[in-house]
């Protein structure tokens, strides 16, 4: 344990000391929350409600993603992994600090952008926060999976274009700013199968939203939930 | 041991009067004097070293990648308190060996036996006492030394002390400094730090003096005989063999793969003749 918290305590100290990845994971969301949030722009319905459950879901993919994608993938490509899995540490206790670090992140964002949601004039009484943390624990382990199965078989300057690039399509057309049935019929058919679309779903009935599809959006995610990690573990390289 | 050596092995002599020839192994009777006589050595290592003088122990170890066959059934040992070097062209195997005695690379066929332990289910507590020194550092761009050097010493969590470490290799200066912003020498030393937070049993240094300039040697040279003075097996792969010819006591040649040359230095260098002239002539 003491291993696993000291890894930990590093994973943490390198997130911080790393600016990109603080724009990525903290930056980015507030913006979209503070900008949507004051401008008018967005279709009718999208509520503050909805908008909120759509920065969650970002601020999600953001970490367990993109993120934690492409910091693996260059820790991959320097040997990072390779050395510290022939230390003490092993690739277990490895993987737990990750996870772990993770975590203590999206916990962070879940806190920032509730409290500046409440400050825009959002109320959390409808939510269900045991529905909100499983669909956290089920969205971190389906896009944690999509993330480092990149990660683990690309080369760090294509893993990095390629998180970059899917992330900004599952934002635009994922469902994820624009929720599923606001998307044009043929996208989204797709969206509501994709883990960005089925998030944004059941964080927007967790949080007290009224949605037709909570239903099929947690089988989705589920389903993502347990493929995407089975994916990455089966494709995972930790030697570049 | 012809003159050049010899000047060597004098200038390596202690102000203590204990003499630090770097060819002179460590053997059981030689540990028991060597703790009476007041110099370093552990207790733990007399212990190791009276059960079984090899630190490692390979046998018919086979890498294959895809069909090349890098590594073909090669055995050799490394002694407790000696340094055994690895030698051969580039593409021979010895990364590819190295890598597998770490626990890196999984071996295709055959046994490793790491501190008397089988390396494919070695224990954590055993991988504590592993010095490693990769070829490509295994270090990112933005870690910082002391802060790094620290991190791996609570990982092995065997009391090393990492501002001394640091010290030692020589970074005192380049404490709050990334990897990205150090010379090749300085982040070979940094590489190295990481293997000696180990305090370890059995160190494998995978060319630490590639790039690194003749007073960085110098100390490099200076660790590795600390590391043998406290009984530690020291594997080395090189490219550079008048520093094997300097540092190791017994050599194992490869080429294409197979072991061609495994012997002490002494008996190598025999007759005047360099390891160089003996390397190139079996690696023909």
């Amino acid at each position: 344990m003491k291993l696993v918290v000291a890894q930990w305590r590093m994973e943490l100290t390198n997130l911080v000391r790393n600016y990109e990845q603080l724009l990525l994971i903290l930056v980015i969301p507030v913006g979209v929350l503070v900008f949507f949030g004051n401008v008018d722009v967005l279709p009718e319905s999208m509520n503050l409600s909805r908008l909120v459950s759509s920065v969650l879901t970002l601020s999600l993919m953001s970490t367990a993603m993109v993120s934690t994608g492409i910091s693996t993938g260059f820790e991959r490509s320097y040997h990072v992994l390779k050395r510290l899995g022939v230390s003490p540490l092993g690739r277990t206790r490895l993987i737990w600090a990750k996870a772990g670090s993770v975590t203590v992140v999206e916990l962070m964002q879940v806190l920032v952008l509730v409290i500046i949601a409440t400050i825009l004039g959002w109320s959390a009484t409808d939510a269900s926060w045991w529905r909100v943390a499983s669909a956290l624990v089920l969205g971190t382990a389906a896009f944690a999976g999509i993330g480092l199965s990149l990660a683990g078989r690309l080369r760090a300057e294509a893993n990095l274009a390629a998180q970059n690039g899917l992330y900004l399509v599952l934002l635009s057309i994922g469902g994820v700013i624009v929720p599923v049935s606001e998307l044009p019929a043929r996208l989204g058919n797709v969206a509501q199968y994709l883990p960005s679309g089925a998030l944004a779903e059941v964080m927007y009935a967790s949080l007290g939203g009224e949605s037709d599809s909570s239903l099929g959006a947690w089988i989705v995610l589920a389903v993502w939930a347990v493929v995407a990690p089975f994916v990455a573990g089966r494709l995972f390289r930790f030697d570049g | 041991m012809h003159s050049g050596l010899e000047r060597r092995a004098n200038a390596e002599r202690t102000a203590s009067g204990c003499e630090r020839n770097n060819r002179t192994s460590i053997t059981p009777a030689k540990a028991s004097a060597v703790v009476q006589s007041g110099c370093l050595m552990s207790t733990v290592f007399v212990v190791n070293q009276m059960r079984n003088d090899n630190a490692l122990e390979v046998t018919n170890l086979v890498i294959r990648y895809g069909d090349v066959t890098a590594v073909d059934s090669i055995s050799f040992n490394a002694r407790y308190g000696e340094v055994t070097a690895v030698l051969g062209r580039n593409g021979a195997g010895k990364t590819s060996t190295l890598e597998s005695c770490e626990g890196v690379r999984r071996p295709t066929e055959g046994v490793i036996r790491v501190l008397g332990a089988d390396i494919a289910t070695a224990s954590n507590a055993l991988r504590a006492r592993l010095g490693v020194m990769l070829q490509d550092g295994g270090i990112a761009p933005n870690a910082r030394v002391r802060s790094l050097v620290h991190h791996y010493c609570t990982l092995h969590g065997r009391g090393g002390d990492a501002d001394g470490i640091i010290t030692k290799v020589g970074l005192t200066e380049r404490t709050s400094s990334t990897w990205r912003r150090l010379s090749g020498g300085e982040r070979q030393r940094f590489s190295l730090a990481l293997a000696l937070a180990a305090q370890p049993d059995i160190a494998f240094l995978d060319e630490p003096t590639a790039g690194v300039d003749l007073d960085g040697r110098e100390m490099i040279r200076g660790i590795i005989t600390d590391l043998v003075h406290r009984g530690c097996g020291v594997v080395l792969a090189t490219h550079d063999l008048d520093e094997a010819e300097r540092v190791a006591h017994r050599a194992v040649v490869l080429h294409h793969g197979r072991v061609v040359l495994n012997d002490t230095i002494e008996a190598l260098c025999s007759n005047g003749r360099r390891l160089e002239d003996v390397v190139r002539e079996v690696t023909r």
